[in-house]
């Protein structure tokens, strides 16, 4: 075994090794530059060296352990975390996506409008005495023009050949493409507008029809500015990104791109009484809901461990089906206890013959929801509690029931401290957790119930991350801008509470 | 050589290594098309492409399938330059955000290819006056009613709950009419138009009138004649669409409204296609049911692919063609949007069943209306807030109707721009 991890044979290997990870690294480099994302692209590259310089040097024996977990951890937690801190500082949103070239580019092509009476022909694509050129048919009016991106030349329609639609395929000195040339000619020959009266020339619309079109918008360099050639009204950047007019900011071009608005987004969410206003109603509700289910699923599975912890006969057997729950995906045990509270059809309320609806009345949707996640939590708990008590010392608990105390002071005084010193950082965690527990709500009650004629936009048992979902995602525009600003938000809140938590449970001091 | 330089010289011939295998986009992907669609078309859409593959000379049609329509759409939300589709099969309620984005591709069309349309189908396809793609196939709802209980085609919406009032205890009724297809706010629209509460409204030039919507107070009381005992529902038309397709066909729903995309459940079932319309009120009048599209789309990477005009072509040579939507709706069974397709003898008589229904009461789904949420809260979400809160929480439907109205209103106007 030590011949393979010392010596030429291990060097070998780990050549090897490094050069298939740096080959697939590189080939992903690639790849991400070539889809123009430069930051991965540089990262994967970045990597490369890195690692090159960790194992094929000794600059550091120690970064060798390291690296993998810090790349990872760069890669998965640091960068998305700046990505959401960058994109919470720009317009980006449905609508300002792309880049401001790609932006351009594509207002420019949508500047192009048709001629309102809809003159379309039928085309053939060729070349003209060498250069790029349609052979058009007028079927309706018998007359036939060859047109280049520079002239127009009418063709006498004896000189033409028709196909049986009426459609000219030859004329003289008109080569037409053949199907293997058509292919490769799209590129250019969408590209072109050829010829026909004044201001009017024929855009390609597929390979057999040409339609009559004019410029409408143009883009002025210089100024960085559109102008409509009709009306000669002029659009400019509203460092927004979008091109508007000055005198009516809602009369925008479309696409526009992603620009930066630094804490826009930020005082949105103050003064967007949208967003303001049941805002604190949901982050209420998210620390209700946050603590409850902490509290309940510790005391459920406390519960239950403190029972199995006794010889029992069957303990096994219990023990099993407790942790059934937890062995089965939360998303199919939340659709089926939603369809287990059903109003009409569900078996909560056939069991118990009532008609309570569950999913409508704000306060049984809030229990529905506890007591869902109750369920799901319960087995966490009673798993690492049984675990906590097997932990504590037994002659702590005999030289207390020594000295006279009965077993409910013996809980209180000396097992339940000792549980909550060692299970603090998951409860704070459990806490983060459900803080943030967007499938429960998603899948459970979307939020519900709201009253959306009352135009309310948060409904009863929306916590903080299913409300900016809503506010993100919830209509047909998605706003990942404004989502990434309550997003860091929801960040600092959850970071501020569980260090406030850990601190004042003393978990950290104890563990240095 | 030492280590070092070992070490070195081997990450060297690594990259080398990898960078000679790296292939370029090969010069041959120029004279592909690439189409996404979902897994239902994807499939049969890949069989009819098989089959015929020259709708396009010098092109071939590659078909990528998605596993789910949303799988579909999240891809084509993430969709890159590299990566994107040069045509997507999608819903039509995808143009406004894929046009904001700068997604998808203006076209237009000749009369010739505009003239095999029904021209309010291309209204679905329009964002601020430029169409983004050409109509496939028609989704609609249409009422479907159990013959082995009612004997006959009901004529107005009383009769229905008559029937249901009548036959409730006996016959072990779950309901009387019940949404099977579409859900409470797209499927209902024709129980709300029946009823007397219209999305939006058309003058008899089928113009939409701006400024006006439906009175609250006579849908509100048609909706307590009809649905209501009290302030609690009759249980004639249940508030959600659960259960509702089993009920039907177990035989203890009379009337459902089912989708066109899921008839064959029912004629597998020994169902016969007898739909119509929902009816209104009054006898001979119908509940206005959206007809919508599903359109194929060009997207801007077409043009980045090098392939616009072959996807232009696509588009009118295939999918906007009579004998591409035969080939492909003969799979698919869906109804086809376009009209020489509709009248080929291979549609069958579920896909004319749905087509007749919509000619008798439909109206375009016009989505600038409809997802907009300037009134408060959107169509889709405001629609089946009204049904829970007057027939599961006891609200006065009169007053609720007021506000569903004024939502209704304020939306059709903020939707103007779009159109």
């Amino acid at each position: 075994m030590m011949y393979f991890l010392r010596g030429k044979v291990a060097f070998t290997l780990k050549i090897i090794v490094i050069s298939l990870i740096s080959a697939i690294l590189l080939m992903l480099t690639q790849s991400a530059f070539a889809q123009r994302e430069y930051v991965i692209a540089a990262f994967l590259g970045l990597t490369v060296l890195v690692l090159a310089l960790t194992y094929l040097t000794k600059i550091s024996i120690p970064l060798k352990f390291f690296i993998p977990g810090i790349l990872l951890l760069t890669a998965f937690v640091i960068g998305p975390i700046l990505y959401t801190v960058t994109m919470s500082g720009f317009n980006y949103k449905t609508g300002n996506i792309i880049s401001k070239e790609e932006a351009i580019l594509q207002i420019k092509a949508r500047g192009i409008e048709a001629d309102p009476s809809g003159i379309s022909f039928d085309i053939k694509l060729g070349r003209f005495d060498g250069t790029e050129a349609i052979l058009v048919s007028d079927i309706a009016n018998l007359k036939y023009f060859i047109s280049t991106t520079s002239s127009r030349v009418a063709i006498d329609p004896r000189e033409v050949t028709l196909n049986e639609y009426g459609v000219a395929i030859s004329a003289p000195n008109f080569k037409a493409l053949t199907d293997s040339e058509l292919a490769n000619a799209d590129k250019s020959y969408s590209k072109r507008h050829f010829i026909y009266e004044g201001e009017y020339f024929i855009a390609l619309e597929g390979f057999e029809a040409g339609v009559v079109s004019r410029q409408v918008l143009e883009y002025v360099p210089s100024t960085d500015q559109f102008k409509n050639l009709v009306n000669g009204k002029l659009y400019s950047d509203n460092g927004r990104g979008n091109y508007s007019l000055p005198s009516d900011a809602t009369a925008i071009l479309e696409p526009g791109w992603r620009a930066p608005i630094w804490f826009e987004n930020y005082s949105k969410i103050f003064t967007d009484p949208r967003v303001r206003e049941p805002l604190v109603r949901v982050f209420i509700w998210t620390i209700v809901f946050a603590t409850a289910t902490v509290l309940t699923t510790f005391a459920l599975g406390l519960l239950l461990a403190l029972a199995l912890n006794k010889p029992i006969r069957g303990r096994r057997i219990y023990r099993s089906i407790l942790v059934l729950p937890y062995a089965m995906p939360s998303v199919m045990s939340i659709l089926i206890w939603g369809g287990m509270f059903n109003t009409e059809f569900g078996a909560i309320n056939a069991l118990f013959g009532t008609d309570i609806a569950w999913f409508s009345d704000p306060n049984f949707a809030r229990l529905a929801v506890i007591l869902v996640n109750l369920w799901l939590g319960f087995p966490y708990f009673y798993l690492i509690s049984s675990g906590s008590l097997q932990a504590i010392p037994s002659e702590l608990l005999e030289a207390a029931a020594i000295d006279g105390a009965n077993s409910r002071q013996i809980f209180r005084k000396i097992t339940l401290p000792l549980l909550l010193q060692i299970l603090s950082p998951l409860l704070i965690a459990s806490f983060a957790f459900n803080f943030n527990n967007f499938n429960l709500i998603f899948l459970l009650t979307g939020g519900g119930p709201r009253n959306e004629l009352d135009g309310e936009i948060a409904g009863a048992t929306d916590i903080l991350i299913s409300y900016t979902y809503k506010i993100a995602f919830g209509s047909s525009t998605q706003d990942l801008g404004l989502a990434s600003a309550i997003s860091l938000i929801i960040f600092i809140l959850v970071a501020s509470i569980s260090l406030y938590g850990l601190r004042k449970s003393k978990v950290l001091e104890s563990f240095s | 050589m030492n280590t070092k330089r070992f070490g070195f010289a081997g990450v060297i011939a690594a990259a080398a290594l990898a960078v000679s295998t790296l292939v370029a986009p090969s010069a041959s992907a120029a004279t592909e098309i690439v189409v996404w669609a979902d897994e239902s078309r994807g499939p049969n859409l890949t069989k009819v492409i098989a089959a015929k593959g020259d709708w396009v000379p010098g092109y071939t049609i590659k078909i990528v399938t998605f596993s789910s329509f949303d799988a579909l759409k999240e891809a084509f939300d993430k969709a890159t330059d590299a990566s994107g589709p040069d045509v997507v099969v999608a819903a039509n309620d995808w143009v406004p955000s894929g046009a904001k984005s700068g997604k998808l591709a203006p076209i237009v069309l000749t009369a010739a290819v505009k003239a095999r349309f029904n021209q309010t189908q291309f209204l679905d396809l329009t964002y601020k006056g430029k169409l983004y793609g050409v109509p496939v196939d028609i989704n609609n709802v249409a009422m479907i009613y159990n013959t082995k209980l009612v004997s006959s085609a009901p004529t107005s919406f009383g009769e229905m709950v008559n029937y249901y009032k009548a036959n409730k205890a006996s016959k072990g009724l779950k309901a009387g009419l019940c949404i099977a297809g579409g859900g409470m706010s797209w499927g209902a629209h024709s129980v709300f138009s029946a009823l007397g509460a219209n999305a939006y409204q058309f003058n008899s030039r089928n113009k939409i009138v701006y400024g006006r919507t439906f009175s609250a107070v006579t849908f509100g009381k048609n909706v307590r004649t009809y649905l209501l005992d009290g302030k609690k529902s009759n249980g004639f038309f249940p508030a959600t669409d659960t259960g509702c397709k089993d009920n039907f066909l177990a035989g203890t729903v009379p009337f459902a409204v089912i989708g066109n995309w899921e008839w064959k459940d029912y004629v597998a079932k020994g169902f016969t296609m007898n739909l119509m319309p929902v009816p209104g009120v009054v006898a001979g009048t119908y509940g206005h049911m959206f007809g919508s599209v599903s359109g194929a789309l060009l997207t801007t990477f077409a043009e980045k692919h090098g392939v616009e005009a072959g996807a232009k072509s696509l588009l009118t040579n295939f999918f906007a063609s009579t004998d591409g939507q035969v080939r492909y709706q003969a799979l698919e069974l869906r109804p086809p949007a376009e009209k020489g397709a509709q009248a080929d003898a291979s549609v069958s008589a579920g896909q004319r069943g749905f087509g007749s229904a919509a000619s008798l009461a439909g109206i375009p789904q016009i989505g600038a209306f409809l997802n907009s949420n300037k009134g408060g809260a959107n169509y889709w979400d405001s629609a089946p807030a009204y049904w829970t809160a007057v027939l599961i929480d006891g609200k006065n439907a009169v007053s609720e109707a007021s506000k569903l109205a004024a939502i209704w209103r304020a939306n059709v106007e903020a939707g103007k721009g779009d159109l």
